[in-house]
């Protein structure tokens, strides 16, 4: 299910192609106070807000290629909020330069019956994971420091047991298919936080194997 | 000696006898701090604007506060006699020992920052290599968690879960069980969505065919109703 890039698709109606810039990076727990320092005074000046979330991935299998993924993610934190379910595509392989793994995004709120939903629809949950920690924001770029842990038993998002001693860090951006501006900002970002934590773009295709 | 002292007799006597141009009498007079507001009025004065480039137009209450203030701000007033009170009671001893510790500090913060030494650049640099602030096998780690669920468990349940349990959240079945939906692309047919799809037993790898056949056909523009 590989669809074409999305950058050299048209845009013919309904809602432009929203891209999403990311850049990865983790730091070790006893370093994370000097970099929440850091970056409280380089983004935008917010009360620090932290979050407690639960995703769960989705995926569809058809019968040819790639499963068709799906991210679920609702807040713990605030549980009467609606859940944010998210697509992600292949990551853009044109542009050898740039900076930042750019991949489509598609973006929804839903209601609380999304699980029942999409197992009507006929995904099938393939893992599921909460992330707490902090969330900062410069102009476009949002900056997530969060700590992820394991669910031991499914559905009980109490029991948890956290996956290894760092957090991690990630800078993102979203930008409409073709303007290419945010790549930069968040390159000279990334640059600032060094030699803290290296903002990388980390292939996920290339994890796997 | 003779131009000398003509020299100086004639600045002495300039001195004393110094004539303000225009340009400098207009300075003395603002710059005097014995300025004493004669008339306020809402009306704009336009010499007043001239001699202030256009900053004061109009010589009226609003701007007494501001420009004819000669005391502090009231919180600034108050800052300053909590400071003085704290002042007076350390005493003289304490206060210059203050003194000399401030100085001390300053003198060899100004030191460091001005005489940037080598030695001084690489004993930091081997600080921050024995302290790495980052694990990059731990980046590795969790991108791959977060990208595709490494390390998390999957959720494959070991005997058949029956389709009747709408009401228990997610349900744990595992990943290949809809072999048998078909999805297909759009060609004109009107779009059938079918029941529920039934999770199989995975006793083995092996697919295990079932009677329920679901045609899950993706909408597409062409099997709109309303052609156009």
């Amino acid at each position: 299910m590989e669809a074409p890039p999305v950058t050299s698709m048209p845009v013919t109606g309904g809602a432009v192609n929203m891209m999403e810039y990311l850049l990865q990076g983790s730091v070790l727990d006893q370093a994370l106070e000097s970099l929440l320092h850091r970056l409280r005074g380089l983004c935008d000046n917010m009360d620090p807000e932290t979050f407690t979330d639960h995703e769960l991935v989705y995926l569809l299998k058809g019968q040819q290629g790639n499963p068709f993924i799906l991210r679920a993610r609702r807040s713990l934190s605030h549980p009467t909020s609606p859940w944010h379910l998210r697509y992600l595509g292949q990551p853009e392989v044109g542009d050898k330069s740039r900076h930042a793994l750019v991949r489509n995004c598609v973006d929804v709120a839903a209601s609380h019956s999304l699980p029942e939903f999409l197992n009507e629809m006929g995904f099938r949950m393939d893992h599921e994971f909460t992330a707490n920690g902090h969330i900062f924001r410069k102009g476009v770029m949002k900056i997530v420091v969060s700590k992820l842990s394991r669910i031991l038993v499914p559905g009980n998002t109490e029991n948890t047991e956290r996956l290894s001693l760092s957090y991690l860090v990630e800078l993102s951006g979203l930008a409409p298919a073709g303007q290419d501006t945010v790549s930069e900002d968040m390159r000279s970002f990334a640059e600032q936080l060094k030699p803290l934590v290296h903002l990388e773009k980390i292939d996920p295709s290339k994890q796997r194997h | 000696m003779a131009v000398g002292s003509g020299q100086l007799r004639s600045a002495l006597w300039s001195a004393e006898h110094h004539q303000q141009t225009a340009q400098e009498r207009e300075d003395a007079v603002l710059s005097q701090p014995s300025n004493i507001p004669l008339l306020l009025s809402p009306d704009r004065d336009e010499d007043l604007a001239k001699l202030t480039e256009q900053r004061v137009p109009v010589f009226s209450h609003e701007i007494v506060p501001d420009y004819l203030r000669t005391k502090p701000d009231p919180e600034v007033e108050e800052q300053e006699k909590q400071l003085s009170v704290e002042a007076a009671r350390i005493g003289p001893e304490v206060a210059q020992k203050q003194i000399q510790t401030l100085n001390k500090l300053c003198s060899n913060l100004l030191e460091k920052l001005n005489n940037p030494r080598d030695d001084r650049d690489s004993e930091s640099a081997a600080i921050r290599q024995s302290k790495p602030s980052f694990n990059p096998a731990d980046t590795n780690a969790l991108v791959g968690a977060v990208a595709f669920g490494k390390g998390l468990s999957k959720c494959r349940p070991p005997g058949p879960v029956a389709p009747g349990h709408p009401g228990q959240g997610p349900m744990m079945s595992g990943g290949p069980t809809l072999q048998q939906v078909t999805i297909g692309g759009g060609s004109g047919q009107q779009a059938g969505m079918g029941g529920p799809v039934a999770p199989q037993q995975q006793g083995q790898p092996g697919k295990i065919p079932s009677s329920i056949k679901t045609n899950i056909k993706s909408a597409s523009g062409s099997m709109h109703p309303y052609n156009r």
